[in-house]
């Protein structure tokens, strides 16, 4: 059994904002890719569709000028590029007709742009380059796109388009594209970091609120928002689910306390009527025994039923049950001494081992109690000439509370059912006992919000509790 | 105390068989007591004035124990309360002093429990002066230099031994039961398995009345211990 399993510890926390940021990093990664590979073929497309434009047009102006030149021959498509050529900055179109040697016929280039040896294929060739022109603002280098054709007579001809704008179009798409994705990671970031964040607050509340209840307060409820969103269905489930457990735990610990108040009335009338017979004087000896035996014998079922009667209580107030600084060390050092006597009786030695000082907060008579527990059930168990062990350590925000024996032990398989009230192992059933120490030291240690754990010590009982001291202690 | 000296005590107590009972005893004891069967007329006569101690069961028709505390004492009455209850986890024990009580005691109890906590009450209600040494026969203690001679011999106590002779002391005469070593020595508010505070006693007793003619503790049977010459 240990409490902390059940408890939002630091690393939890911890991983659980780890798990929250993971999935708001992961978001922003999909998100971004995703609107970054939209973003590329739009632009991508946008870029094919303006370059085939070009193409298109520039593949009917020079089939229509080989046409001409076919049926009017060169005269015929110098004077319609003289026509067509008047001005490249309008249109932006440009025209080159060149002698075989590349020598300018006419068109509105100076001169010819590239070496023509390159091109001395007899199809249409596509080629790039840069022309310089002079505008308002100076000289301007202006990108263009051609098709190069041999005309028979091996004549040059060069039909393009100045792609100034294209480019310049692309290039502002380009940087559209860039902040289009820039912003859109920057928003997804924020939303998914505030996503996170309310989600790990949401959790966090609820976990906050858990780590009550089992701490005893039944009356907590989960925070629900008027969002009506599924952590709101979610919290009003728990919610009702609370009501019930409440309900029935209140009814739970009314019959108990009626029934605990209704059994001492009788057990105390009882009490009363014998101790009134014993005080007749002329009783003899065998009557006087019997009722002394019976005397003890009701208060053991006094004792029981006082126990039952903490643990039923200590399980279900816990917030109520008042807490205070208490010396866990010098509490079980004077423990401790006041039980060496008694283990000396038995031939037992007891030790308290540990440092002046060990403070936490908690309940001073439960943790005293629960330690008189474990004190008794050694010394109850271990046979003569034994040791037993009560330690006490504090490190930065637990403290640990040993009590340690080496006598007979509890099987690794019967450790954790004998914390349950009423069990006993099969060999002890001979002795007295209710049954009811070990699992009221849980009760207390389940109060504290402590972890108990039993285990061996090689041989003995190693009862090993481990208490939160709270950050300002 | 009244004019024919003794105690008077008044009980509130719902349960008729055990408060006839306690009666019976209380009177036998020497005590003048009167019953109140419900927590309404128990105030009633409680504010009435003129008790040494009230005996109030804590759960009571109409009103409860720790309510008619709460009233005395706003009324500035600070007749000492012994509180009965079948509630007997430790938090009520503490709530039960809290709220104003002198003392506590959980039901059932032996009547020689409730005996000596009322002796030790009604003693209490007549504060001792401030004192720094204790004193019975020849047995001394010095509270400052926290030393004990019996006829003059110094005798070697531990620092519990110390605080259970002192405790004694400033009882002296009065039944201590083991209940009250327990909530008054040690501060624990809960009764052990083991009668554990005998061999404590047994350890004190051998300190300081071994060697000696006549014994100082004694032990009183079925109740607990007295200190007396």
């Amino acid at each position: 059994m240990s409490a902390s399993d059940t408890q939002t510890t630091p690393q939890a926390r911890r991983r659980m904002r780890l798990s929250t940021s993971r999935l708001a990093v992961l978001f922003v990664v999909i998100f971004a890719a995703g609107v970054t590979l939209a973003l590329t073929a739009v632009y991508f497309l946008t870029a094919r569709v303006l370059d085939k434009e070009v193409d298109t047009v520039i593949t009917s102006e020079v089939n229509n000028l080989v046409d001409i030149y076919a049926r009017g021959g060169l005269l015929q498509l110098t004077a319609t590029l003289h026509r067509r050529a008047d001005g490249w900055g309008r249109s932006g179109a440009v025209y080159l007709l060149a002698e075989p040697n590349g020598y300018p016929i006419a068109g509105n280039l100076a001169r010819w742009p590239l070496n023509l040896s390159a091109y001395n294929n007899e199809f249409n060739d596509w080629v790039e380059f840069e022309i310089d022109a002079s505008e308002a603002g100076g000289v301007i280098s202006h990108p263009v796109r051609a098709q190069i054709l041999r005309l028979p007579g091996n004549r040059w001809l060069l039909v393009g388009t100045d792609i100034l704008e294209r480019r310049r179009l692309a290039s502002r798409l380009r940087i559209a594209m860039f902040w289009g994705v820039g912003s859109s990671v920057l928003l997804a970031t924020l939303f998914g970091m505030s996503y996170s964040r309310r989600i790990r607050r949401r959790v966090r509340a609820v976990a906050t609120t858990c780590e009550s209840i089992m701490a005893g307060d039944l009356s907590q409820r989960l925070p629900v928002a008027a969002a009506h969103d599924e952590f709101d269905a979610l919290g009003a489930a728990v919610n009702r689910m609370l009501e019930t457990i409440e309900q029935q735990t209140e009814m739970l610990r009314t019959t108990f306390d009626s029934a605990a108040h209704d059994l001492r009335g009788p057990l105390y009338r009882a009490r009363v009527r014998i101790e009134e017979s014993l005080q007749h004087e002329g009783l003899d000896d065998n009557a006087r025994q019997t009722m002394e035996a019976t005397l003890e014998e009701l208060e053991r079922v006094q004792r029981t039923l006082g126990m039952l009667l903490q643990i039923a209580r200590t399980d279900g107030r816990g917030s109520e049950v008042p807490t205070e600084e208490v010396d866990v060390a010098a509490l079980a050092r004077e423990l401790v001494e006041l039980y060496q006597p008694e283990a000396g009786t038995c031939d037992i030695t007891l030790e308290f081992i540990g440092a002046d000082s060990s403070v936490t907060r908690g309940n001073r008579q439960l943790l005293a109690q629960a330690l008189v527990n474990l004190i008794e059930n050694a010394i109850k168990y271990v046979p003569r000439g034994g040791r037993i062990e009560v330690k006490v350590q504090r490190a930065a925000d637990q403290l640990t509370l040993v009590v340690a024996d080496n006598g007979p032990g509890i099987p690794a398989e019967e450790r954790h059912r004998i914390l349950q009230p009423f069990a006993r192992l099969e060999r002890d059933r001979e002795r007295l006992g209710s049954g009811l120490g070990l699992s009221l030291v849980a009760a207390v240690m389940r109060l504290h919000q402590a972890s108990i754990e039993l285990q061996d010590n090689e041989p003995g009982l190693r009862v090993r509790c481990v208490l939160p001291v709270p950050q300002d202690l | 105390m009244n004019a024919s000296g003794a105690v008077r005590l008044l009980l509130i107590e719902d349960d008729l068989e055990a408060a006839q009972y306690l009666v019976k005893g209380l009177r036998e004891a020497g005590y003048a007591i009167e019953h109140s069967p419900d927590g309404r007329d128990g105030l009633e006569r409680a504010s009435a004035g003129g008790y040494n101690l009230i005996i109030a069961d804590r759960q009571l028709p109409h009103l409860d124990g720790l309510s008619i505390i709460s009233r005395l004492r706003e009324d500035k009455d600070a007749t000492p309360v012994l509180i009965l209850s079948a509630l007997g986890t430790v938090d009520d024990r503490v709530r039960g002093l809290k709220a104003g009580g002198d003392d506590y005691l959980t039901k059932p109890f032996a009547l020689a429990e409730l005996l000596a906590r009322i002796e030790a009450l009604c003693r209490r209600s007549a504060p001792a002066p401030e004192t720094t040494r204790l004193k019975i026969a020849d047995l001394e203690l010095d509270l400052l230099s926290r030393r004990v001679t019996r006829a003059g011999r110094p005798i070697d106590l531990t620092t519990k031994e110390f605080q259970l002779l002192e405790f004694m002391m400033r009882r002296a005469g009065q039944v201590v039961t083991r209940t009250m070593l327990l909530e008054g020595v040690w501060n624990l508010h809960f009764d052990p398995q083991t009668n554990i505070t005998d061999v404590h006693m047994s350890r004190l007793r051998n300190a300081i009345d071994k060697g000696f003619s006549h014994p100082l503790i004694h032990t009183v049977r079925g109740a607990g211990y007295v200190l007396r010459e």
